[in-house]
């Protein structure tokens, strides 16, 4: 399904201060090929590896986590939700500023905004249900609070893309451990435990 | 008349009296001389362009201009006719249009001046006389082509005509000032703004930085809802692309229901992403990674009739340290055992009853090394991976 639509009107629009240099970048072409997803199974292993060992028993957070840091690896830091993921994880900073400080950890104080007056027109009421599903949205895909309509739907249209790619992979690897688990009968003494 | 016409020319020129000032006050005089004889109006078919009125003076004098020995002199005198024809019209309007503009600068050779000077007064013209709407387009399109004829029987370069086209430009710039996004926009207006319609293509020879808009046809054409439909645009295309992604999603029109869904499916998969992992957390305590190289390697299809054990040992081990390299290397009984381990279809992701039917089968094996660098076909985009995994964890 690599429909590649790049709407003519749209790669030439831009706002006043920065042209977009190209054409919306397709999720689905990045996303669906089967490079990504082989890099991120082996990510996703070495992740599973290294929470294993630290998490100790039924860290499925953790597993989580691993998982979800698997992935913005795997995005190389190019969308910023993965960047949100990446800095969110490490405690630092210094390492924010990189993302140009714009991700923060903690929710700033939000200015209470005043109610509409009691019967909004109809156009209104459609562009208030619109703003709030973005809003729901920007609060779903990490690290996109603050953003314009138009990047935010750019982010969730990556952002979906990997979640798709994430679950088909991590729903692989649970098949292949399950299998292995359940068809391989209990290690005899003899045989070391896998160093981790 | 004529004191005033010669005090104008003075004064429009600042004082400066070069010789082609003073050539430009010959003929006028003689533009004078011409014009008492000849006093009707020109011919109304005419529509009252520069050149046309030329044209519209009695054949032999024009003859006699256009054949000239000295050809520059016929060019600027038909420019000082045209000019004179224009100032008549004048007279009935603006005296003060007869003082020539002050742009004229003494560094053109002297047809051009008045060549210049005649161009500026027709577009006066056009632009205050209310009837000629049609003229702009008549004198802009016509008075480069007679002007061109003469021209190029000269020596001179045609630098009058690039010279005036700017001017008309900016003329008609700064009459449509009002009508254009900052600079920036390009339009296409309807119908009835048809005259700006020359002017707009003009000026789209501009380089501007900005994107060009298109004003459809029949479409509001300010500033704001320009901008305002490029928004939309943005939004609606990439609203476009969510739709593909997102299944179910295309049937559904209108914004906030497709946002909805948008919203479920995100959810939906984030849910998933927590229950696989609480199963992998399950699993976790109890892996042997030894079993994952058919995981790592699913995109190369299910199973390769092959015997590289050894090699295939090896190979994992200058792949990766991890203890995938340690379980295949390590005892062949244990491969024995994984190997139906290997069976299972780790391309598509088929729920675990499958996957037990399949282990049945201890015939096939799956060679470890083709598997593993079926996809891979250098080393080094292993090692790359290798290097990232040690820099980037």
């Amino acid at each position: 399904m690599n429909s590649s639509s790049s709407p003519s009107p749209s790669s030439a629009s831009g706002s006043r201060k920065k042209p977009r240099p190209g054409p919306i970048p397709q999720p689905q072409t990045k996303w669906r090929t089967g490079t990504q997803e082989r890099i991120y199974r082996r990510r996703l292993l070495e992740a599973l590896r290294s929470a294993c060992v630290s998490a100790g028993g039924g860290g499925a957070r953790a597993v989580k986590e691993a998982a979800d840091s698997a992935l913005a690896l795997t995005a190389r830091g190019q969308s910023r939700w993965s960047r949100a993921i990446l800095f969110g994880r490490c405690r630092r900073r210094k390492l924010l500023l990189k993302a140009g400080g714009k991700v923060r950890r903690r929710r700033q104080p939000r200015p209470v905004r005043k109610a509409p007056s009691p019967p909004p027109p109809q156009a209104a009421l459609k562009a208030k249900k619109v703003r709030d599903r973005l809003r729901v949205l920007a609060r779903l895909v990490p690290g996109c609070r603050k953003l314009s309509a138009p990047s935010l739907l750019e982010e969730a249209a990556d952002y979906v893309a990997a979640l798709e790619m994430q679950v088909k992979a991590m729903r692989a690897l649970a098949a292949a451990l399950s299998g292995a688990v359940l068809s391989s009968p209990p290690p005899p003494a003899a045989i070391p435990e896998p160093e981790n | 008349m004529e004191p005033t016409r010669s005090s104008g020319a003075g004064s429009g020129n600042s004082g400066t009296y070069t010789p082609e000032i003073a050539e430009s006050l010959r003929f006028e005089e003689e533009i004078q001389s011409l014009m008492h004889p000849s006093l009707e109006p020109p011919p109304a078919s005419d529509g009252g362009s520069s050149f046309t009125a030329l044209l519209g003076l009695p054949a032999n004098q024009a003859v006699e201009l256009l054949h000239e020995p000295e050809s520059d002199d016929s060019l600027a005198v038909a420019a000082a006719k045209a000019s004179g024809r224009e100032m008549w019209r004048f007279r009935l309007r603006d005296p003060k249009a007869l003082t020539l503009p002050s742009g004229c600068s003494p560094t053109f050779p002297s047809n051009a001046a008045l060549v210049e000077r005649a161009a500026r007064l027709s577009v006066f013209a056009a632009e205050d006389s209310p009837e000629a709407a049609s003229v702009p387009s008549h004198s802009g399109d016509r008075s480069p082509k007679p002007k061109a004829e003469p021209a190029d029987s000269d020596s001179q370069p045609i630098c009058p005509i690039p010279g005036e086209r700017p001017q008309r430009l900016a003329k008609r710039k700064e009459a449509d000032k009002g009508n254009k996004v900052k600079g920036p926009a390009k339009k296409t207006k309807s119908a009835e703004e048809g005259s700006a319609k020359g002017a707009e293509e003009n000026t789209s020879g501009e380089k501007l930085p900005y994107v060009h808009v298109r004003a459809r046809r029949g479409q509001a054409t300010d500033s704001h809802s320009l901008a305002e439909r490029a928004r939309r645009e943005k939004i609606n295309a990439r609203m476009k692309l969510l739709q593909e992604l997102v299944p179910g999603c295309s049937k559904i029109s209108g914004t906030a229901l497709v946002l909805d869904e948008i919203i479920n499916h995100v959810q939906s998969l984030q849910r998933q992403v927590e229950v696989l992992s609480m199963r992998l957390a399950a699993v976790n305590p109890r892996i042997d990674f030894s079993g994952l190289d058919s995981f790592l390697s699913a995109e190369c299809g299910r199973v390769t009739v092959g015997n590289g054990r050894g090699g295939g040992g090896m190979e994992q081990s200058a792949w990766m340290e991890a203890t995938v390299v340690n379980g295949g290397r390590r005892q062949p009984q244990q491969q024995q055992q994984q190997q139906q381990i290997w069976h299972v279809d780790l391309v598509h992701p088929h729920p675990t009853p499958p996957v037990w039917e399949r282990v049945d089968s201890p015939h096939l094996i799956i060679n470890p090394g083709t598997s593993l660098f079926g996809y891979d076909p250098s080393n080094s985009v292993v090692s790359l991976h290798s290097n990232q995994l040690k820099t980037e964890l």
